[in-house]
């Protein structure tokens, strides 16, 4: 924002998007997260329900899923390591799209249990495809984060415009 | 892999400290001669900011991963704190006593002396999974507080889940059963709620959408089991009390219904026409201390 330049609207634009994205990203991963936390004796039903896991498992991933999602949500709401965030959100949302398609395959009718609930629904009222494309519209929010990770109103940005300020004077170069 | 260094490539550029990021900006300190050299002054300086940014992105990395596992590691002690079972090594009740009143099973110890107990509605699904992550979470704290005279518990039955039975009828079933077991065996202590948790156990419960569940001979022979006579045995096998459970479900749900606002979703206790917040692991010693 401290460009000058003519390119300044595009930076402003640029910044906006990334800004919008990671709030969003976050919002998912924060929404899903407490929903899950909140209610651990069904978290607990839809881990067993997609079948995976052996039982000895699936307590220690229904009580851990909802607060990694979590620790991803604050990491984003943050702006701190947004790529990192935004890199590990990418491959626990391949997981996630990986076990809606594997039960889908095997015939389960499951919930997914992506923001709570979850445990099996009756045959026909799967939304198997709804789930997929929405974590891909996830996916492909994390995507953005791993491709530009400097958003505005983070630490991330923050930290570096402090040290690039201490190193040199060239900090008009370094913004991307 | 354990010949020295050969793991590195000949080629490419040479990155000191091999961080990964930002190639193309950190390899200053020898540029392969050509056009960098109109911008050496510019570029070291870039450099330099580079390699801070590098080691700060590293820092900025640990952190953020303690912070993940610290998250992780307290979510997983809260957690453990709210599926602890409670009252485990209790086992089953054994001063209990069951009455079936319109298919409804009212469970207490009449016999206890000391205070009046407290009185919950249970409304439960014979196949609703997280029913039996409840019972096995709060089932020997009841059989305790029920023991005690401390808490009477009336069982409401519901069947919605039914169609997602491999039978399409085992919630009815075994709610039917579990009247038999009220009717003619209420009075032999612990029994019908050693057949009411028998059914929640972990590997006789059926899997909603599963591939076989129980037989009326099954459930016999699982009260039969828990002590169960042969009356009562007889009673499933006949299934005497199908219609009587049916009917029950209707009256139930809409008991719940209105105590819920129209909610209907097992397993829900019910205490004084209100839902009772089943999520803190202490909902029913809180319930229990009340005045």
């Amino acid at each position: 924002m401290i460009v000058t330049q003519a390119g300044s609207r595009r930076v402003l634009a640029w910044d906006a998007v990334g800004l919008v994205v990671r709030l969003g990203l976050a919002a998912v991963w924060l929404l899903s997260g407490f929903e899950k936390a909140s209610d651990p004796r069904e978290t607990i039903v839809a881990v067993r329900s997609y079948e995976l896991l052996p039982e000895s498992l699936v307590g220690t991933m229904a009580a851990t899923l909802p607060y990694l999602e979590i620790s991803l949500g604050v990491l984003l709401v943050l702006g701190f390591a947004t790529r990192l965030a935004a890199a590990l959100s990418a491959v626990l949302l391949l997981v996630f799209i990986g076990g809606v398609i594997s039960a889908a395959v095997r015939g389960l009718s499951i919930d997914c249990g992506c923001f709570g609930g979850g445990g099996t629904v009756a045959p026909g009222a799967t939304t198997y495809t709804l789930e997929i494309l929405r974590d891909i519209g996830f996916l492909t929010l994390a995507g953005y984060l791993i491709w530009r990770p400097d958003t505005p109103l983070s630490v991330d940005r923050f930290v570096r415009r402090r040290s690039d300020a201490a190193a040199s004077t060239t900090e008009e170069e370094t913004v991307e | 892999m354990a010949q020295g260094s050969s793991g590195r490539k000949p080629t490419g550029p040479q990155n000191k400290g091999s961080t990964g990021g930002n190639s193309s900006k950190s390899a200053a300190s020898k540029p392969p001669k050509g056009k960098q050299q109109s911008i050496s002054r510019k570029s070291v300086a870039q450099a330099r900011t580079s390699n801070t940014n590098n080691r700060t992105q590293l820092i900025i990395g640990a952190v953020a991963i303690v912070v993940i596992a610290a998250i992780i590691i307290i979510g997983i002690v809260m957690n453990q704190k709210a599926t602890a079972v409670q009252n485990a090594g209790y086992g089953a009740s054994t001063k209990s006593v069951a009455t079936e009143t319109g298919g409804v099973v009212t469970v207490s110890n009449p016999t206890a002396a000391g205070t009046s107990p407290k009185v919950i509605d249970l409304y439960e699904d014979a196949l609703c999974p997280v029913c039996a992550e409840f019972e096995a979470q709060f089932g020997q704290q009841i059989n305790q507080a029920v023991d005690e005279g401390k808490l009477t518990v009336n069982v409401h039955m519901l069947t919605f889940l039914d169609p997602r039975s491999f039978s399409q009828t085992y919630s009815t079933r075994a709610a039917a059963a579990m009247l038999c077991v009220a009717q003619k065996d209420g009075s032999q202590s612990g029994v019908y709620l050693g057949f009411h948790s028998a059914l929640f156990a972990s590997g006789t419960q059926p899997t909603e959408g599963g591939t076989s569940d129980l037989s009326d001979q099954q459930l016999a022979d699982l009260a039969t089991s828990k002590g169960a006579s042969d009356a009562a045995a007889q009673c499933i096998t006949s299934g005497q009390n199908i219609a009587a459970a049916t009917a029950a479900d209707k009256s139930s749900t809409a008991t719940l219904s209105t105590a819920t606002g129209g909610r209907v979703g097992t397993p829900t206790v019910v205490q004084n026409g209100k839902p009772v917040d089943i999520q803190p692991p202490d909902w029913l010693t809180t319930l229990l201390a009340q005045q």
